[in-house]
C-alpha cells in the first residue's frame, strides 16, 4: 500500500494558540481516513496545510510525494478539494462552473458535464449558484472537486449544516467515490459519519491526535459494555437472576424492566431469550445500546463531543 | 495559460448579468453624453473646439469615462469581492496561476469596456452625427492603450487593497481628480496655470488629449506620453501579480 499523505510532527500556531500540536499520521492509498473532533480542534487547519493553503510552523508534510506549499500547482493538479465553505461566483451557472474549473487542469475528465448526472444536478445546470440550497451547493462543491479525476479527495465538514436526507446523500457519494479506488481524507464532527464512512479515524482534540485506529478497534479498546434493555410485566423476577447469563457484568432494575450490562450483547441476547422461555416470563421491547465513537471521545477527554 | 479564455469568457458573462455594471459601463456614458449634448449643443466659445458639434467634443472624454468605469473600477472590485467571499480561495486549490487568473479577469473587463465603447459609438454616431476627422485606426489604438493602462492600474489596486471598502476608497481617490482634471468635461487650457502640470501628469489626460486631437484632425504632439502610459501599464501589471493575495 502506497502512502498518500505523510505528516510528521506538524505544528501550527496562531499567536498563543497552538492549533495543530505535533501531529503525525499517514494516509494509505484507497482508504477513507477521517479526522474527527469538536469545532476548533484543529481539523481544518490540518487539512488545509495538507492542501497547501497554509504552511506548517514546523514538521513536515508530503502529499503524493510533494511539498504542498512549494509544489502546490503540481499537487493541485492531482487532488480534489471541498473547502469547509465553498463559494464560487454567485451568478455563475452550475454547468458553467464545472466547465470553467475543468478548464484549469492539465488532465480534466473527458466529459466533466457528466458529473451533473453523478451528483443529481442535471436539472440545475442552468441555475445560478447563489440560488441553490445548501445541499445542492455542497454537491456542486463535490462536483468541482472531481473535475480533474483526482487521486485523493479532501472533504472538510462535507455534511455540516445539511438536513439528514442531504447528509445521507453525501454519504452515498463518498462511498461511490471510494468504490472507484480513490483515497479520501475527510474531517467531521459527527461521530456517526466517521463510523459510517471511515476505514480509519484519527480523533483530534486541542490540536493533538489522541487516538487513531479503525472505528471498531477504537470502540472495543474502550472495553465499554453494551446495554441490553428489556421490559417485562413479571413482578417476581429480580435483577440478581440475570447475573449468571453469559457476558453479563451486572443487571439493574429500571422502570418497567431491566438493563443488563454486557461485554457481548449477541451472546447475552440469545441466552436472555432462552432464560425467559425456561423461567416462563414474557419479554417485551428489547433494545440494545452499543458503545460508539461518541463514547470513545467521552472516555478520552471526559467531555461530550457536542457541547 | 490553461483556462485563460474560459475565465475571461465566464467573467464577461457575469459582468453582463450584473445590472449595476451594465448601467455604469454601457448606459451611463451614453446618457451622459446625450444629456450634455442636448443641453449645451455648442462647444465652449473660445476654447478652440468650435469646429465640430459638441457631441464630437464630448466623445473622447466619454470614452475616458468608459475606460474608468469599465476597465478601472471593474477589476479591483471583482478581485476584492472575490477575495472577501473566498471565491479566490476556491481557485487557489486548483493549479491556476496567479497571472492567468488576473489576466483572465482583465481580458473580460477589456472586452466589457470595448463593448461599452461600441455601444456608445453606435448610438452617438447615429443620433448626434459625431465626427472623427483624424484616423479611426489611431483612435482605436489610443483607446485600446488607455484600457490596458487602466486595467493594469486597476489590477494593482485590486491586489493591494485589503477589502472591498479599501478598494472603493482607492478607486475614488484616483477617479475623482481624473474626472475633474483629465479633459473629460473641460479642456485643460481653461484650468489655472498651476493646475495644468498636475492635470497633465494624470494617466487619463494624455488619452483624452490624444483622442480629442484625433477627433479634430490636428497634428498630434507629446507622443512620448504614450510611453509613459505603457510604463504605467507595465508597473501596474507587475504590482498586481507581485502583491496578489488569495485571501
Amino acid at each position: 500500500m502506497n502512502v498518500i499523505v505523510e505528516c510528521e510532527h506538524v505544528v501550527k500556531r496562531y499567536g498563543e494558540v497552538v492549533a495543530v500540536n505535533d501531529v503525525s499520521l499517514s494516509i494509505k492509498e484507497g482508504e477513507v481516513f477521517g479526522l474527527v473532533g469538536p469545532n476548533g480542534a484543529g481539523k481544518t487547519t490540518l487539512i488545509e496545510m495538507i492542501e497547501g493553503l497554509r504552511a506548517p510552523d514546523s514538521g513536515s508534510i508530503r502529499a503524493l510525494g510533494l511539498d504542498p506549499v512549494r509544489e502546490a500547482d503540481e499537487l493541485h493538479e492531482k487532488i480534489g478539494v471541498q473547502l469547509q465553505t465553498t463559494s464560487i461566483q454567485p451568478n455563475i451557472k452550475v454547468g458553467e462552473a464545472i466547465k470553467l474549473f475543468a478548464s484549469l487542469y492539465r488532465h480534466p475528465l473527458d466529459r466533466p458535464e457528466g458529473l451533473l448526472q453523478t451528483l443529481s444536478l442535471e436539472d440545475k445546470a442552468d441555475s445560478r449558484f447563489r440560488k441553490l440550497s445548501g445541499g445542492q451547493k455542497q454537491r456542486v462543491a463535490i462536483a468541482l472537486a472531481l473535475v480533474n479525476d483526482p487521486t485523493v479527495l479532501f472533504f472538510d465538514e462535507m455534511s455540516t449544516g445539511l438536513d439528514p436526507q442531504a447528509r445521507r446523500n453525501m454519504w452515498e457519494l463518498v462511498k461511490a467515490i471510494r468504490a472507484q479506488g480513490k483515497t479520501i481524507f475527510l474531517t467531521t464532527h459527527y461521530m456517526e459519519e466517521a463510523e459510517e464512512l471511515c476505514d480509519r479515524v484519527g480523533v483530534i482534540d486541542y490540536g493533538k491526535i489522541i487516538a487513531l485506529d479503525t472505528p471498531k478497534k477504537l470502540v472495543s479498546s474502550l472495553g465499554a459494555e453494551s446495554k441490553v434493555f428489556f421490559e417485562t410485566g413479571d413482578k417476581d423476577i429480580t435483577a440478581a437472576e440475570f447475573g449468571g447469563l453469559p457476558a453479563v457484568g451486572r443487571a439493574e432494575k429500571v422502570e418497567g424492566g431491566f438493563v443488563l450490562y454486557t461485554q457481548d450483547n449477541n451472546a447475552t441476547l440469545q441466552e436472555l431469550v432462552r432464560f425467559a422461555d425456561k423461567r416462563g416470563f414474557r419479554l417485551g421491547d428489547i433494545r440494545t445500546e452499543i458503545p460508539n465513537l461518541d463514547d470513545v471521545f467521552l472516555a478520552l477527554t471526559g467531555r461530550e463531543m457536542r457541547e | 495559460m490553461r483556462g485563460l479564455w474560459q475565465l475571461a469568457w465566464n467573467e464577461l458573462k457575469l459582468n453582463l448579468r450584473d445590472p449595476m455594471m451594465v448601467f455604469w459601463s454601457m448606459a451611463f456614458p451614453t446618457l451622459w453624453l446625450a444629456f450634455n449634448a442636448l443641453i449645451f449643443k455648442q462647444p465652449i466659445p473660445g476654447s478652440g473646439y468650435e469646429g465640430l458639434n459638441y457631441a464630437s467634443f464630448l466623445l473622447p472624454g466619454t470614452i475616458g469615462l468608459v475606460i474608468l468605469s469599465a476597465s478601472f473600477v471593474g477589476i479591483p472590485i471583482t478581485l476584492t469581492t472575490y477575495r472577501e467571499m473566498a471565491v479566490l480561495r476556491r481557485f487557489r486549490v486548483t493549479p491556476v496561476k496567479t497571472s492567468t487568473l488576473v489576466l483572465g479577469f482583465a481580458i473580460s473587463q477589456l472586452a466589457f469596456a470595448a463593448a461599452g465603447i461600441l455601444v456608445l459609438f453606435a448610438i452617438v454616431k447615429i443620433v448626434f452625427n459625431v465626427q472623427v476627422l483624424g484616423s479611426w485606426l489611431l483612435f482605436a489604438g489610443v483607446t485600446f492603450l488607455g484600457m490596458i493602462t487602466f486595467l493594469a492600474i486597476g489590477s494593482a489596486v485590486g491586489s493591494i487593497a485589503r477589502s472591498v471598502r479599501a478598494a472603493n476608497i482607492m478607486i475614488w481617490t484616483v477617479f475623482t481628480p481624473m474626472l475633474m482634471l483629465s479633459e473629460i468635461f473641460l479642456p485643460i487650457s481653461i484650468l489655472p496655470a498651476w493646475l495644468q502640470p498636475i492635470a497633465k501628469a494624470l494617466p487619463l489626460t494624455p488619452i483624452n488629449t490624444l483622442l480629442r486631437d484625433i477627433v479634430y484632425g490636428v497634428q498630434l504632439k507629446d507622443l512620448w506620453r504614450l510611453g509613459v502610459l505603457a510604463g504605467w501599464a507595465l508597473v501596474g501589471g507587475i504590482v498586481a501579480v507581485a502583491f496578489f493575495r488569495w485571501e
